[in-house]
Protein backbone atom coordinates (compact mmCIF):
# COMPACT_ATOMS: atom_id res chain seq x y z
CA UNK A 1 0.00 0.00 0.00
CA UNK A 2 1.39 3.33 -0.85
CA UNK A 3 -0.42 6.98 -0.86
CA UNK A 4 0.26 10.74 -0.65
CA UNK A 5 -3.09 12.32 0.77
CA UNK A 6 -4.37 15.18 2.70
CA UNK A 7 -6.74 12.61 5.06
CA UNK A 8 -5.49 11.94 8.57
CA UNK A 9 -3.24 8.44 8.14
CA UNK A 10 -4.90 4.85 9.51
CA UNK A 11 -1.88 2.57 10.48
CA UNK A 12 -4.10 -0.62 10.80
CA UNK A 13 -4.85 -1.02 7.26
CA UNK A 14 -0.70 -0.18 6.06
CA UNK A 15 0.15 -2.65 8.93
CA UNK A 16 -2.34 -5.30 7.55
CA UNK A 17 -1.47 -4.83 4.03
CA UNK A 18 2.33 -5.61 4.97
CA UNK A 19 1.53 -8.57 7.20
CA UNK A 20 1.82 -12.06 5.51
CA UNK A 21 1.91 -15.57 7.27
CA UNK A 22 5.56 -16.40 7.17
CA UNK A 23 6.51 -12.92 8.43
CA UNK A 24 7.53 -12.64 12.27
CA UNK A 25 7.69 -8.86 12.68
CA UNK A 26 6.27 -6.10 11.45
CA UNK A 27 7.60 -2.73 12.21
CA UNK A 28 5.75 0.00 11.69
CA UNK A 29 7.24 4.01 11.85
CA UNK A 30 5.00 6.88 12.52
CA UNK A 31 6.71 10.06 11.43
CA UNK A 32 5.05 13.09 14.06
CA UNK A 33 5.49 16.49 13.94
CA UNK A 34 6.93 18.18 16.38
CA UNK A 35 6.58 21.67 18.37
CA UNK A 36 10.12 23.28 17.99
CA UNK A 37 12.91 22.91 15.12
CA UNK A 38 16.43 24.41 15.89
CA UNK A 39 15.51 26.37 19.01
CA UNK A 40 12.22 27.73 17.33
CA UNK A 41 8.67 26.85 18.30
CA UNK A 42 6.43 25.08 15.42
CA UNK A 43 3.10 26.47 15.50
CA UNK A 44 1.76 23.78 12.50
CA UNK A 45 3.39 22.38 8.90
CA UNK A 46 2.00 22.35 5.35
CA UNK A 47 3.36 19.84 3.26
CA UNK A 48 3.76 20.12 -0.81
CA UNK A 49 4.25 17.63 -2.76
CA UNK A 50 4.65 16.68 -7.09
CA UNK A 51 2.58 14.07 -6.10
CA UNK A 52 2.51 11.35 -9.21
CA UNK A 53 6.42 11.37 -9.05
CA UNK A 54 6.37 11.26 -5.38
CA UNK A 55 3.96 8.29 -5.41
CA UNK A 56 6.26 7.04 -8.28
CA UNK A 57 9.16 7.58 -6.05
CA UNK A 58 8.14 5.83 -2.30
CA UNK A 59 7.07 2.74 -5.16
CA UNK A 60 11.35 3.21 -5.90
CA UNK A 61 12.07 3.35 -2.40
CA UNK A 62 10.27 0.01 -1.76
CA UNK A 63 12.02 -1.81 -4.49
CA UNK A 64 15.40 -1.12 -3.33
CA UNK A 65 13.97 -2.22 0.12
CA UNK A 66 13.03 -5.53 -1.27
CA UNK A 67 16.11 -5.58 -3.58
CA UNK A 68 18.77 -4.49 0.14
CA UNK A 69 17.10 -6.54 2.84
CA UNK A 70 14.86 -10.13 3.26
CA UNK A 71 11.90 -8.07 3.70
CA UNK A 72 8.04 -9.82 3.11
CA UNK A 73 6.50 -6.62 2.41
CA UNK A 74 6.84 -2.56 2.53
CA UNK A 75 4.09 0.01 3.13
CA UNK A 76 4.53 3.84 2.83
CA UNK A 77 1.68 6.34 3.55
CA UNK A 78 2.73 10.15 3.24
CA UNK A 79 0.12 12.87 4.63
CA UNK A 80 0.94 16.57 2.71
CA UNK A 81 -1.07 19.96 3.52
CA UNK A 82 -1.48 21.48 7.13
CA UNK A 83 -0.32 19.46 9.59
CA UNK A 84 -0.76 20.29 13.37
CA UNK A 85 1.27 19.45 16.45
CA UNK A 86 1.53 15.57 17.31
CA UNK A 87 -0.07 14.88 14.07
CA UNK A 88 1.37 12.01 11.40
CA UNK A 89 2.98 13.37 9.10
CA UNK A 90 4.66 9.54 7.13
CA UNK A 91 4.18 5.69 8.03
CA UNK A 92 6.14 3.47 6.96
CA UNK A 93 5.65 -0.32 7.36
CA UNK A 94 7.87 -2.96 6.66
CA UNK A 95 7.48 -6.84 7.69
CA UNK A 96 9.76 -9.83 7.55
CA UNK A 97 10.67 -13.33 9.04
CA UNK A 98 12.50 -11.95 11.72
CA UNK A 99 12.86 -8.54 13.50
CA UNK A 100 16.57 -7.51 12.89
CA UNK A 101 15.88 -7.16 9.22
CA UNK A 102 12.21 -5.78 10.19
CA UNK A 103 14.07 -2.64 12.18
CA UNK A 104 16.95 -2.31 9.39
CA UNK A 105 14.64 -2.31 6.74
CA UNK A 106 12.60 0.31 8.19
CA UNK A 107 15.15 2.79 8.87
CA UNK A 108 16.90 2.49 5.45
CA UNK A 109 13.26 3.45 3.78
CA UNK A 110 12.62 6.17 6.08
CA UNK A 111 16.06 7.70 5.61
CA UNK A 112 15.86 7.03 1.37
CA UNK A 113 12.36 8.61 1.73
CA UNK A 114 13.94 11.55 2.96
CA UNK A 115 16.64 11.29 -0.11
CA UNK A 116 14.36 11.21 -3.07
CA UNK A 117 10.52 12.14 -2.62
CA UNK A 118 9.80 15.31 -4.15
CA UNK A 119 7.64 16.53 -0.69
CA UNK A 120 8.36 19.96 0.83
CA UNK A 121 7.74 20.87 4.08
CA UNK A 122 7.05 24.30 5.61
CA UNK A 123 7.37 25.40 9.02
CA UNK A 124 4.88 27.89 10.48
CA UNK A 125 5.91 29.99 13.52
CA UNK A 126 4.07 32.69 15.79
CA UNK A 127 6.58 35.12 14.09
CA UNK A 128 6.61 33.86 10.37
CA UNK A 129 7.59 30.72 8.18
CA UNK A 130 9.95 29.35 5.88
CA UNK A 131 9.74 26.26 3.40
CA UNK A 132 12.64 23.61 5.10
CA UNK A 133 15.53 22.68 2.16
CA UNK A 134 16.16 19.65 3.24
CA UNK A 135 18.49 16.79 0.61
CA UNK A 136 19.46 17.72 -3.22
CA UNK A 137 17.81 14.52 -4.95
CA UNK A 138 20.81 12.69 -6.84
CA UNK A 139 20.59 13.15 -10.61
CA UNK A 140 21.44 9.84 -12.53
CA UNK A 141 24.29 10.92 -14.95
CA UNK A 142 25.09 13.63 -13.50
CA UNK A 143 28.80 12.54 -12.50
CA UNK B 1 11.02 25.15 -30.99
CA UNK B 2 9.95 22.86 -28.19
CA UNK B 3 7.72 24.80 -25.64
CA UNK B 4 7.38 23.05 -22.23
CA UNK B 5 5.10 22.63 -19.27
CA UNK B 6 6.92 23.58 -15.81
CA UNK B 7 6.13 22.92 -12.77
CA UNK B 8 6.63 25.02 -9.27
CA UNK B 9 6.12 23.92 -6.07
CA UNK B 10 7.16 24.40 -2.43
CA UNK B 11 9.20 28.53 -1.97
CA UNK B 12 9.44 29.09 -5.82
CA UNK B 13 5.33 28.30 -5.74
CA UNK B 14 4.90 31.29 -3.43
CA UNK B 15 7.42 33.23 -4.88
CA UNK B 16 6.88 33.28 -8.35
CA UNK B 17 2.97 33.19 -7.36
CA UNK B 18 2.14 30.23 -10.10
CA UNK B 19 2.13 26.53 -9.90
CA UNK B 20 2.67 26.20 -13.86
CA UNK B 21 4.40 28.08 -16.50
CA UNK B 22 5.11 27.71 -19.72
CA UNK B 23 8.37 28.27 -21.76
CA UNK B 24 9.43 28.79 -25.26
CA UNK B 25 12.69 27.43 -26.03
CA UNK B 26 15.35 27.12 -29.10
CA UNK B 27 15.65 23.91 -30.58
CA UNK B 28 18.08 21.98 -29.05
CA UNK B 29 17.71 23.22 -25.56
CA UNK B 30 18.66 21.42 -22.64
CA UNK B 31 17.57 21.49 -18.78
CA UNK B 32 20.92 23.55 -18.36
CA UNK B 33 19.18 26.69 -20.86
CA UNK B 34 15.78 26.23 -19.25
CA UNK B 35 17.79 27.18 -16.26
CA UNK B 36 19.16 30.07 -17.90
CA UNK B 37 16.39 31.19 -19.05
CA UNK B 38 13.84 30.85 -15.43
CA UNK B 39 16.90 33.01 -13.82
CA UNK B 40 16.52 35.69 -16.56
CA UNK B 41 12.50 35.54 -16.45
CA UNK B 42 11.81 35.90 -13.40
CA UNK B 43 14.79 36.95 -10.98
CA UNK B 44 13.53 35.25 -7.97
CA UNK B 45 14.59 32.00 -9.01
CA UNK B 46 18.27 33.07 -9.56
CA UNK B 47 18.61 32.26 -5.82
CA UNK B 48 17.13 28.77 -5.90
CA UNK B 49 19.07 27.75 -9.14
CA UNK B 50 22.59 26.56 -7.27
CA UNK B 51 20.42 23.72 -5.35
CA UNK B 52 17.70 23.48 -7.82
CA UNK B 53 17.06 19.66 -9.44
CA UNK B 54 14.85 19.30 -12.70
CA UNK B 55 12.63 16.21 -13.01
CA UNK B 56 11.07 15.01 -16.72
CA UNK B 57 8.66 12.99 -16.76
CA UNK B 58 8.37 12.06 -13.51
CA UNK B 59 12.69 11.55 -12.97
CA UNK B 60 15.17 13.28 -12.28
CA UNK B 61 17.49 14.53 -15.01
CA UNK B 62 21.18 16.18 -15.67
CA UNK B 63 21.96 19.90 -16.97
CA UNK B 64 22.81 17.99 -20.08
CA UNK B 65 19.44 16.82 -21.09
CA UNK B 66 17.49 17.52 -24.12
CA UNK B 67 14.30 19.04 -23.95
CA UNK B 68 11.30 18.65 -26.42
CA UNK B 69 8.40 20.09 -27.15
CA UNK B 70 5.42 19.08 -24.81
CA UNK B 71 7.75 18.17 -21.97
CA UNK B 72 6.66 18.25 -18.20
CA UNK B 73 9.66 20.13 -16.11
CA UNK B 74 9.27 19.59 -12.71
CA UNK B 75 11.52 22.49 -10.79
CA UNK B 76 12.50 20.17 -7.20
CA UNK B 77 14.24 22.72 -4.75
CA UNK B 78 15.76 20.64 -2.09
CA UNK B 79 13.04 18.05 -0.34
CA UNK B 80 11.94 17.94 2.76
CA UNK B 81 9.30 15.39 3.19
CA UNK B 82 9.29 12.54 5.22
CA UNK B 83 10.34 12.26 9.21
CA UNK B 84 12.64 14.44 11.67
Amino acid sequence: MFAITREPLDPMPLVESVRRDECGAVVLFYGVVRNENRGRSVRYLEYDAYEPMALKKLRAVADEVRAKFPVTGVGVLHRIGRLEVGETSLLVAVSAGHRREAFEACHYAVDRIKETVPIWKKEVWEDGSEWIEGHVPEVPGAG
Amino acid sequence: MPQVHVRLFAGLHDLVGKRDLVLDLPAGATIGLLRERLGEEYPVVQPFLATLVCAVDEEYVPSGHLLRDGDDVALIPPISGGAA
